[in-house]
């Protein structure tokens, strides 16, 4: 018998095995004899106008096999259909220092390095801006013509009256924030195998992608191929957290190369090339204005954020309107002016990074919300508890919340960090301790998908067949965040099933239905209800299959998962063998398919953009950073977190709390030593070097609280876990290091030279508008 | 990308075959554990055809105490040193500094040699090879413009080895084996100011041990700065030698690391000998560490803190010695 | 140019001609097709390469394959040899040490060089010799549970 539970269950991953044996294949593990090298030649210049890029050199070396430039492909790809504008070999103009401009296939790596070498462009160079305030001087060279100011896309909108909101305030306070830029790092470098099959016309492209079907979808538009001859797979994929939402470039490059080759190419980018590819959280500046009154209630909030974008539009216009959409769905704001801009410069373009848009505008609101909670007199924890929405409820941006765990999570961390005896007491000698809160939430999935096709949500497909397994395919990719696992545990949950009858089979075009992939948290609400809808159409067609072999009705018939029974005499009882061979009969394999769709009324306000931060259901997080400062050395050591996340229903604890733990560390990379550097465009940080993604040395225990507020939506109650809680860490951090020394920090990252250089010119202690350190009252 | 140039690799029994192989392949490298070597070979840093591992030679990886010294062969590993008991209670400093060195595993490769020798670094030089061709290449590999000040005459690459100065403040002496045989000199005396001639060795030359007198009476320790706790180089590193005898200073060095190009002896100390620690000799000694620093752009991250942070961590590992022996005012023996 | 290389890779003795410039991580991954070690970075910053050579870490990207030449390499495929989970493993599997699982392979040879040598380590220990292995997705929580739980399995 199996010891075996579905949902709820702290199941090891169904694809561990492979992992921590080695099995695993990436795509650069696949195995490929004879297969081509392929290699990128990337622009020199951050901008320049491209005159010639001259391949005769190139072709003529022995062992070159193919060599490809913007003129083997003209049509523009990009992730949002409306604001497609990058090439996958620059044309006409390389807008960042690392700018594909041209690959080659060759026989082995020595000859493609050297087929580089005999690449020559002529080029005519142009102004280059690495900051969003060149590239917006009136001035200023477009980087993209029908873009005037160098702005991708302008977001401005105002829900409530906020002038109203802020005159009716008792404190207005309004502070500049700004946030280095980012990047994914997710340790496998990005990889890509091709194979054309010259004879047949076809093509078939493993990657590392995070949306193969979106990949599909480009390379079929970029080498004007029909879908039907492109096959997309997905082997194991070493993290993503963002960088391969979208398709990128090396991808598109090496199907290219493959097909001028006619065989197979392998492109393997060194991580230097990875972080150029990039597609990272922009450097941000948020201009921050909230207005409080005296018992802690927010009356208004107004935010300007301008992003630096980088080169290309990609995620961009996303990203600006997510920043604004999320202001909102936290707390209950009865105002909110929002004034984005998106701004193009001559860097690697920015994406789609975990908690997509609402990290850095979370930094700013959070830090001014802890701010003026100290200026009023009153505890974080209370300001926070005035400001709670209660669901169910839909916010005066549109978007709906019907589960709001914030309230049981704001509880569980203030009495497990011991807030109320700790804080303000842990000051003493040249280290000094301190804590900080702070709340996030995010999206379970963008109810509206970039590419409206009117197709459902999501799609999942079931077979059962003579053998009694159940084989689930999908299309969703698993890149280490474990939604293989979650699907498998709702089937086995519906149909009462050992784990040791299902496989999951997922992400290659030729077999599993399509998926739009994995990004904004979707995977578990959504292709989690397509797996539900699914297993639970196939359970019934069991039952119908096991009542009539016991010869009973349908209603008299127990289903016990591996067998069934009738239920007034349980030893009239089959096993699930039976039930199967029954089922077959006169119909033979069984494919039960299952979807998801999110109705209308929940993609968003009728405003403009306003389907971006549309979801239905929320992940909620408090949480709270315990850190020591060094007061000589301004060194900061976080020493503790503890989280609290309002998931829904925890399909899978241990997962879930994987998750919370993997987030919250990643904003803490992003608030301790994270932040990419361009020397006039060129990237001086693109290795784990100087790359600082934090050790193990400084890396402290986390410590996760799961509650689950049963969302009426998700599957089993489920929403996200692994984003929301990422944008809570900067402010925290920022608020515990302000609890200990009295500094306030505003700018991302908080290093330790910020940190020494303020201790330096301010006397340590000199608190500014001081926080009490016990709250006056109780908690609500 | 990983493939290396192509290279004959050689792998000779003993020193002096070393030095044999060296004085026929004047372009060759030696090769010890390979953490800085290999890793700039692939981003083309290192240009040989000739690779001479040492990994064989037996007779640089002793570690003998004789003579009130102990004699550290080139070839004894970082994780080695580290964990050396002797080393531990005798030469904190050197314990402090091998264990801090990059991470855990490339501990268990690296040598003392290797750390000695470590090519310099520079923000402008540790880059790929397109990186550097797009801008046009720097003074320290390809072009005559040193990038962090570009009318300099020399190359300021900064020299971050943890070792050189935990052993300068140990008053070491380096041994050399040349073809006419061994010559040894201060360890401050191996080093030069100049980020891309900074070993005062000749080209034919092998460091082949370190030894360390084991004095009674001093205490030492090494202590730096960088932003994380593991793999990174110093942006700043701060070894310290204190002999205290009641409450007079007897004796004060104090080196440097990550701050030039090479490892700097912080001069000056001598005046405060007899005198106490107090607010006074502090202000010198702060005085003197920041006159020691001369950090420039090199790294990415900025030189006004690695200045200012320098004598801060000078000021606080002297405390914090002169603390231990006062406690223990017979001190380590 | 090739020379014959001696060793010994996972318990098996073997020779091959292998180029004098070949790093030990392009022997194991080309050369003998294991390609559970893994290159997550451009030389010798991030561990995902971590091999054992003589039951010691080492990272197989800054490591000549003829530098080890006589000595005794162990990669990830060797600890589950027999079929079964190595206790290491098994914990990473249970406890959740993997997400992505890219760093996994260098992570786990790292724990396991550690265990050799110390059983029993407490969690200062931990970090401090899994300190070169970067991971992206867990926070490390997890894995230093995964190496406690191991480690817990094993005989005092």
């Amino acid at each position: 018998m199996n010891a075996f539970r579905g949902v709820g269950a702290r199941l090891p991953f169904v694809d561990g095995i492979e992992k921590v044996t080695g099995a695993a294949r990436y795509t650069a593990d696949l195995p490929a004899e004879g297969a081509l090298v392929g290699m990128i030649l990337r622009s020199p210049y951050a901008h320049a106008e491209l005159l010639e890029v001259d391949t005769t050199e190139a072709l003529k070396l022995p062992g070159v096999r193919a060599v490809i430039t913007g003129a083997d492909c003209d049509l523009p790809y990009g992730v949002i259909p409306i604001a497609q504008n990058e090439f996958p070999l620059a044309r006409d103009r390389v807008r960042y220092y690392g700018d594909p401009v041209a690959a080659v296939a060759a026989v082995d790596e020595t000859t493609a390095i050297e087929a580089l070498s005999k690449i020559h462009l002529r080029v005519r160079e142009l102004p280059a801006y690495f900051h969003s305030a060149e590239a917006r001087q009136p001035d200023a060279v477009l980087l993209h013509d029908s873009k005037p100011g160098n702005i991708e896309r302008e977001v401005h909108n105002e829900f409530g009256d906020t002038a109203a909101g802020f005159a009716a305030a008792d404190l207005v306070r309004e502070e500049l924030y700004e946030c280095a830029e980012v990047h994914h790092a997710m340790m496998e470098p990005d990889a890509a195998l091709a194979a054309f099959d010259a004879e047949r016309g076809h093509l078939t492209l493993w990657s590392v992608s995070q949306v193969p079907y979106y990949v599909h979808l480009t390379l079929a538009r970029c080498l004007k191929m029909e879908m039907a001859h492109i096959r997309v797979i997905k082997p194991f994929v070493g993290g993503g957290f963002g960088h391969r939402t979208e398709v990128l470039n090396f991808e598109v490059i090496c199907a290219m190369l493959a097909r001028a080759a006619r065989g197979t190419v392998r492109l393997v980018l060194s991580r230097e090339e990875t972080f150029l590819t990039h597609r990272g959280r922009p450097e941000s500046q948020i201009r921050m204005k909230l207005g409080l009154a005296k018992d802690g209630r927010i009356t208004a909030c107004e935010a300007e954020v301008i992003q630096r974008g980088g080169a290309y539009g990609g995620y961009g216009l996303v990203t600006i309107l997510y920043s604004g959409a999320l202001l909102h769905g936290l707390y209950d704001i009865p105002a909110v002016k929002y004034d984005g801009y998106r701004v193009y410069s001559n860097t690697p373009p920015c994406g789609a990074m975990r908690g997509h848009g609402t990290v850095n505008i979370r930094f700013a609101f959070e830090s001014l919300l802890n701010s003026m909670a100290g200026g009023l007199g009153l505890d974080p924890f209370e300001v926070r508890r005035r400001n709670l929405l209660q669901a169910q409820t839909e916010t005066i941006n549109g978007l709906k919340v019907l589960s709001y765990g914030l309230p049981e999570c704001l509880d569980w961390v203030e009495k497990a960090s011991g807030w109320r005896e700790r804080r303000g007491h842990l000051q003493e000698g040249p280290i000094r301790r301190g804590l900080g809160v702070a709340c996030s939430h995010f999206v379970s999935g963008s109810a509206k998908p970039v590419h409206w096709s009117g197709e459902p949500h999501a799609v999942i497909i079931l077979k059962l067949d003579f053998d009694a397994s159940v084989t689930i395919l999908t299309g969703a990719a698993d890149i280490g965040q474990g939604s293989s696992t979650i699907i498998t545990q709702i089937v086995a949950e519906v149909l009462g099933l050992g784990y040791d009858r299902l496989r999951l089979v997922a992400n290659d075009s030729a077999i599993t239905p399509k998926d739009n992939g994995s990004y904004s948290s979707r995977v578990t609400f959504m292709v989690g209800n397509a797996a539900l809808d699914a297993a639970t159409d196939l359970k019934r067609l069991l039952i119908t299959a096991a009542a009539k072999r016991l010869k009973v009705t349908e209603e008299e018939t127990e289903w016990l998962g591996e067998a069934a029974l009738v239920a007034a005499d349980p030893a009239q009882r089959i096993s699930f063998d039976e039930v199967v061979e029954e089922a077959l009969v006169g119909t033979g394999t069984l494919m039960v398919k299952g979807t998801f769709t999110c109705p209308p009324e929940f993609q968003g306000g009728k405003h403009r953009g306003g389907a971006v931060g549309s979801t239905m259901g929320f992940s909620y997080t408090a949480q709270v950073v315990e850190v020591s400062v060094d007061t000589e050395l301004g060194k900061v050591t976080v020493e503790k977190v503890w989280a609290a996340i309002d998931c829904g229903r925890a399909i899978n604890p241990m997962s879930v709390e994987g998750q919370v733990q993997g987030a919250i560390w990643m904003g803490m990379g992003q608030a301790i030593s994270e932040e990419t550097v361009y020397e006039q465009g060129r990237h001086q940080a693109a290795n784990l070097l100087d790359y600082r993604v934090p050790t193990m040395v400084e890396s402290p225990d986390i410590a996760v609280h799961i509650v689950e507020s049963l969302d009426p939506n998700g599957p089993f109650g489920a929403k996200e876990a692994s984003e929301g809680p990422l944008s809570g860490f900067p402010s925290a951090f920022a608020a515990a290091i302000e609890d200990a020394i009295g500094l306030r920090f505003k700018e991302l990252p908080i290093t330790q030279m910020r940190v020494f250089d303020a201790l330096q010119k301010k006397p340590p202690l000199a608190v500014v508008d001081a926080i009490p350190a016990v709250p006056a009252k109780g908690g609500a | 990308m990983s493939t290396l140039p192509d290279f004959r690799l050689m792998r000779p029994a003993t020193a002096s075959d070393a030095v044999r192989m060296r004085a026929l392949h004047p372009s060759s490298r030696y090769l010890a554990g390979g953490t800085d070597l290999l890793p700039n070979m692939r981003r083309g840093l290192v240009a040989t055809d000739v690779v001479i591992a040492l990994g064989d030679v037996e007779e640089l990886t002793g570690l003998h105490e004789e003579a009130g010294s102990l004699t550290i062969g080139v070839g004894v590993t970082l994780a080695t040193l580290a964990a050396n008991k002797l080393v531990q209670e005798r030469l904190p400093a050197l314990a402090q500094a091998a264990a801090g060195v990059a991470g855990p595993t490339h501990r268990i490769s690296a040598t003392l040699g290797g750390n000695l020798c470590l090519e310099t670094r520079c923000r402008f030089y540790n880059q790929s090879e397109p990186w550097r061709e797009a801008n046009d290449y720097c003074m320290k590999l390809g072009s005559d413009t040193c990038r962090v000040a570009s009318k300099s005459a020399r190359c300021y690459a900064a020299f971050s080895g943890d070792l050189a100065p935990a052993l300068m403040v140990l008053a070491a002496e380096v041994e050399l084996l040349g073809p006419l045989g061994t010559r040894v000199l201060p360890i401050a005396d191996f080093y030069r100011e100049d980020g891309m001639a900074w070993l005062a060795m000749a080209p034919d030359e092998l460091l082949v041990a370190v030894r360390v007198p084991l004095k009674n009476g001093w205490v030492s320790a090494y202590e730096k700065v960088r932003v994380r706790g593991s793999i990174d180089f110093p942006l700043a590193g701060v070894a310290v030698a204190l002999r205290r005898e009641g409450d007079a200073l007897v004796g004060l060095r104090i080196a440097l690391t990550g701050v030039s190009s090479r490892p700097e002896s912080v001069s000056g100390l001598e005046a405060m000998a007899g005198h106490p620690l107090d607010d006074t000799a502090l202000a010198i000694i702060a005085r003197q560490v920041k006159l020691g620093t001369k950090a420039m752009e090199t790294t990415l991250i900025e030189v006004p803190f690695r200045r200012r942070i320098t004598p801060v961590l000078a000021k606080r590992l002297v405390e914090r010695l002169w603390g231990m022996v006062g406690d223990n005012p017979i001190g380590p023996s | 140019m090739k020379k014959l290389l001696r060793l010994s890779v996972n318990g098996k003795p073997r020779e091959d001609a292998v180029a004098e410039n070949a790093l030990l991580l392009d022997y194991l991954r080309g050369t003998l097709g294991l390609t559970g070690t893994k290159q997550g970075c451009d030389g010798g910053e991030c561990g995902a390469c971590t091999v054992l050579v003589d039951s010691q870490p080492r990272l197989a990207c800054s490591t000549l394959a003829h530098s080890v030449a006589g000595r005794s390499v162990e990669t990830i495929e060797s600890l589950s040899a027999e079929g079964n989970l190595s206790r290491l493993q098994r914990a990473f599997h249970e406890h959740l040490g993997t997400q992505c699982g890219f760093c996994t392979p260098g992570m786990i040879m790292a724990a396991e060089a550690l265990l050799r040598v110390n059983p029993h380590p407490d969690r200062a220990a931990i970090r401090a010799s899994l300190a070169g292995n970067l991971c992206r997705c867990t926070g490390y929580v997890k894995i230093i549970e995964s190496v406690e739980a191991a480690a817990q399995e094993q005989p005092v």
